[in-house]
């Protein structure tokens, strides 16, 4: 069940701010006339009734957002019940069989709850409004994401309620330690947020910079996680993610309990973290549920296929254009052979079969899914084939626009900035030749290592150079040397592994092998921990 | 938005040898006091641009340059350089030990009209320091890059690389020595490996069959190439000394000078006597390893990604003339006290105004050499006369005398 708070501040201005000052009265007739004021719309509905005492009552919601036969049972049944010709306020409350209970001081507070799916309940002679948690808001049920697939691992993902996405977290992380701090954002839609953090393990500048930044947002609608993201970032006008996102409150919590900050928003299944680096991307969950060894091929496999994904296309064209050395003779034999009599330069026609690509991909994410299945057909078989039949594009370049175009779908969450970097790679390559591509690897290069977010530069732990973070990047290490937090992160707590937590197993945990002092071997929780005593 | 917009201290090296992450609003506090003091570079940053950054010139045009001069003896010119300027960086380092202070904050205590000057004159320094070396590097990129020798405007995207690096500060300059690292080892030994099968260390035999004379000549035409200690000057006003640094700094230069001796005795040796024709050394010493014939010129891929640092280490004098002539002019010099003292806002406009500034320098000296380009890549063999002959004391005179001349300042910390 959810736990209600304190009303939390809102950030943006709307329709409440006009009857912010005004205060619930004693008068059921005037509450609910402020009432239909500020929520003038049809669908907001008044339920009256008497008291068994017959004192006049007033259930005022959203239709479609409340479980009414709740409000009829637990509501309206026993209060028609209580004697008495007038009503205290915890009388009421007594009555009520809901554990969802909360007061608002106004009506504009009151309005909000009543928007976000809860019931307001005003009785005759208690000047406040009593806010009753029957939501029942249409959500879809909780699925695997379709980003994010796992072959092992779990498989939920976050669906569009904030309030669900909560508590898939809350299922997590049963910690007293984790917070969630209430904000509002959208003059228009007043979107709930819910920044998320472990108290004592997140960074508290980072999250001192998010509320700034989420309190100065003054925008009429928030549609989506990625509005916030927007303006949570610091640039405006960059290539790069500068905030982390994820559908799967696996990851989430991972993230989380590794000194992240994350953020929640109502109506979008996809929740941001704070401070992101680029590396992030390049790992799964998978590779945590695997062994190290696995999990280490498999990410410099993907580090690999983004590499070839970026620059194959433009070396090809760059070695056809300015460097033929760079392909091997006996290659550069058959190659000829295919472009032979092509009317396109090596450029255009490498631009063209990209372009292909992207339209092909564009509309078949869009098209009805049996439509879709029908333009893969037309698309990459009968288009494919024929442009090569017909002598307008060569076959090495379908094979290298669609090998590079899987290698990008390795890492799914480069794919967006990807696919821009490999425009560019190319009109590059076709006007500068390989020392444009060398030129632009070295500007994209330089520009990660400056363009710092919420204070975690984007190429770390490379750039700058934080050996500890390595653990976990390139190649993964086992669980026992990850015993310490990301140092990138800044996290108030570095420790998340304790020393010696297998002590007691009688000796069989590889950590107590790798313990025994006769070996003389440390493990890393050890040396940080003497260097923490020195 | 500004680029500090998060209000949050940078994560990279803030001063200090070790890493200023350490987590918490305090050690944040910690950490942007120190940045404000100047810390924008670490030991570790500045050990490695030493080791793995100021090597790559000088694989490319001075293997052949000191081939010529001195022959089989070519390794004892260089060694005797990186014996002069291992002396200058312990000289500089012992300026630095004796004080906390920056050594620039020194030098404007003791007259500011001084430190305005050798601000001034290092900057000019730095530009016509990098004159022919550009011109080599449009050369390089016209041989390793292009079947067909392209006109020089091929090169010219080269400055809009160096203008955007000029913009940057010393704490960029360390974090781009942290990211050349895996980098540098990665090519340079790939190259290696790949031209040692082909290696005859025999082509270096006798030792000293080159006369004195040789080679003192081979050693002053190559200052152009091996005056690193000038480059070192400006970043130790970024730089905040601390005990034992010392050792580690003069060992990572040894260190690149070692990947310069392997480099120039390797080269030697699969050259022989045809090394003075084979200019832009690291783009052909690996052209004869065998399974080239098979896989196509897998080495150029290495000689590229070697070139990512080299592009790096020929926009550095640039850089850093930008960085003085900002010194000189006051530039960003209270960024950290408008912070202070007119809150963030204040500090954040005054931020904003630095870096339009620093842009303007910027494409001011990049449009210059830029110019310069143009204009010389058809006078090349006059400018190297110019550059390595006729001018070349002007080398020492920056790299050995101005940073000896340091040893007068006053010291303020006691023993």
């Amino acid at each position: 069940m959810y736990s209600f708070g304190k009303i939390s501040h809102t950030f943006g201005v709307n329709t409440f701010e006009k009857f912010k000052n005004e205060k619930f009265t004693p008068t059921l007739g005037d509450n609910t006339l402020v009432i239909k004021k500020i929520l003038p719309s049809d669908d907001i509905l008044i339920y009256s009734f008497l008291s068994g005492g017959g004192v006049p009552c007033a259930v005022i919601y959203a239709d479609g957002m409340v479980n009414k036969q709740l409000i009829g049972d637990l509501a309206a049944r026993p209060l028609s019940l209580l004697p008495g010709n007038s009503l205290s306020l915890e009388e009421v409350q007594k009555s009520l069989l809901f554990p969802e209970l909360k007061t608002a001081d106004t009506p504009a507070d009151a309005a909000r709850e009543i928007l976000d799916g809860n019931s307001l309940l005003l009785v005759q002679g208690i000047p406040l409004g009593i806010i009753v948690g029957a939501k029942t808001v249409p959500q879809r049920a909780i699925s695997e994401p379709q980003t994010s697939i796992a072959i092992k691992g779990p498989r939920e993902g976050f669906i569009e309620d904030v309030k669900t996405n909560m508590a898939l977290i809350r299922k997590r992380l049963k910690t007293g330690n984790l917070r969630f701090e209430y904000a509002h954002a959208g003059k228009q839609s007043d979107t709930s947020i819910a920044i998320c953090y472990l108290d004592g393990i997140a960074d508290t500048a980072v999250l001192a910079a998010i509320k700034k930044r989420l309190s100065e947002i003054n925008t009429d609608i928030i549609a989506d996680s990625s509005y916030i993201a927007a303006f949570l970032a610091p640039r405006r006008y960059t290539l790069f993610k500068e905030i982390g996102t994820t559908e799967k409150p696996d990851i989430f919590s991972a993230k989380i309990a590794e000194g992240r900050i994350g953020i929640l928003v109502d109506g979008s299944p996809i929740a941001l973290t704070v401070p992101y680096v680029l590396t992030e991307d390049f790992q799964t969950a998978e590779d945590y549920f695997v062994s190290p060894f696995a999990a280490t091929v498999f990410r410099l496999l993907r580090f690999f296929a983004v590499a070839i994904s970026l620059l194959l296309p433009a070396f090809y064209v760059s070695s056809q254009l300015f460097k033929i050395q760079l392909i091997p003779l006996n290659l550069t034999l058959t190659i000829a052979g295919s472009i032979r009599g092509l009317p396109l330069s090596p450029s255009l026609e490498m631009f063209l079969v990209l372009l292909v690509l992207e339209i092909l991909k564009e509309a078949s994410i869009r098209m009805p899914k049996y439509v879709g299945m029908a333009l893969s057909v037309v698309g990459a078989l009968v288009l494919g084939d024929t442009a090569v039949s017909a002598g307008f594009v060569s076959t090495p370049a379908i094979i290298i626009i669609a090998f590079s175009g899987i290698c990008l779908y390795t890492v799914p969450d480069f794919v967006e900035t990807g696919s821009l970097l490999r425009w560019l790679f190319l009109i590059v390559a076709g006007s500068a030749g390989p020392f444009g591509i060398v030129l632009f690897i070295a500007f994209l290069l330089y520009y990660l290592i400056t363009a710092d977010a919420f204070g975690a530069p984007p190429l770390a732990p490379f750039a700058p150079l934080v050996r500890r973070d390595f653990k976990d990047l390139l190649f993964k290490k086992d669980a026992y040397s990850l015993c310490l937090r990301p140092k990138t992160l800044r996290s108030e707590n570095k420790r998340r592994l304790k020393d010696g937590f297998f002590e007691n197993d009688g000796g069989n945990s590889g950590a107590n092998k790798k313990n025994h002092p006769l070996d003389g071997i440390e493990t890393d929780a050890q040396k940080v921990k003497e260097k923490e005593k020195i | 938005m500004s680029a500090n917009t998060t209000m949050l201290p940078p994560l990279g090296k803030s001063g200090g040898s070790g890493e200023q992450l350490s987590g918490g609003a305090a050690a944040n506090e910690k950490s942007a006091l120190k940045a404000a003091k100047g810390g924008l570079i670490c030991r570790r940053q500045l050990c490695f641009l030493l080791a793995f950054i100021l090597p790559v010139p000088k694989l490319l045009e001075a293997p052949s340059l000191l081939a010529y001069f001195s022959k089989g003896d070519l390794l004892l010119p260089a060694f005797l350089h990186y014996v002069l300027q291992t002396g200058v960086l312990i000289a500089l380092l012992c300026v630095c030990a004796k004080s906390d202070k920056p050594l620039f904050q020194r030098l404007r205590e003791v007259s500011k009209p001084l430190a305005a000057a050798v601000y001034i004159a290092l900057a000019a320094y730095f530009i016509f320091s990098d004159l022919f070396p550009l011109l080599d590097l449009a050369n390089f990129s016209n041989t390793a890059f292009f079947d067909t020798a392209p006109s020089v405007s091929a090169f010219l995207p080269f400055f809009l690389l160096s203008a955007f690096i000029c913009v940057k500060d010393e704490k960029a300059i360390g974090r781009s020595a942290d990211l050349c690292m895996p980098i540098f080892l990665f090519a340079f030994f790939g190259l290696i490996f790949m031209a040692f099968g082909e290696t005859d260390f025999t082509e270096l035999f006798p030792l000293f069959g080159t006369s004195a004379g040789e080679n003192f000549k081979g050693m002053y035409h190559s200052f152009v190439h091996f005056s690193d200690m000038a480059l070192i000057i400006p970043l130790l006003g970024a730089y905040r000394y601390e005990k034992g640094d010392g050792k580690k700094i003069v060992g990572a230069y040894t260190g690149g000078g070692a990947f310069v001796l392997l480099f120039l005795a390797v080269f030697y040796g699969v050259f022989g006597a045809l090394a003075p024709r084979e200019t832009y050394a690291f783009d052909k010493i690996a052209r004869y390893f065998s399974a080239l014939d098979v896989v196509g010129r897998v080495d150029l891929l290495l000689v590229y990604l070697i070139t990512v640092v080299l592009l790096y280490a020929y926009a550095l004098p640039l850089q850093l003339a930008v960085i003085c002539l900002c010194g000189a002019c006051g530039i960003g010099a209270g960024e950290a006290d408008g912070v202070g003292a007119g809150g963030v806002d204040s500090g954040a406009k005054h931020a904003e105004r630095a870096k339009r500034r620093r842009l303007i320098l910027s494409l001011s000296v990049n449009g210059a050499v830029l110019l310069f380009v143009l204009f010389a890549s058809r006078r090349y063999h006059f400018f190297y006369s110019l550059t390595t002959a006729k001018l070349f004391f002007v080398f020492p005179i920056f790299s050995m005398a101005l940073p000896l001349s340091f040893l007068l300042l006053k010291g303020d910390k006691k023993r």
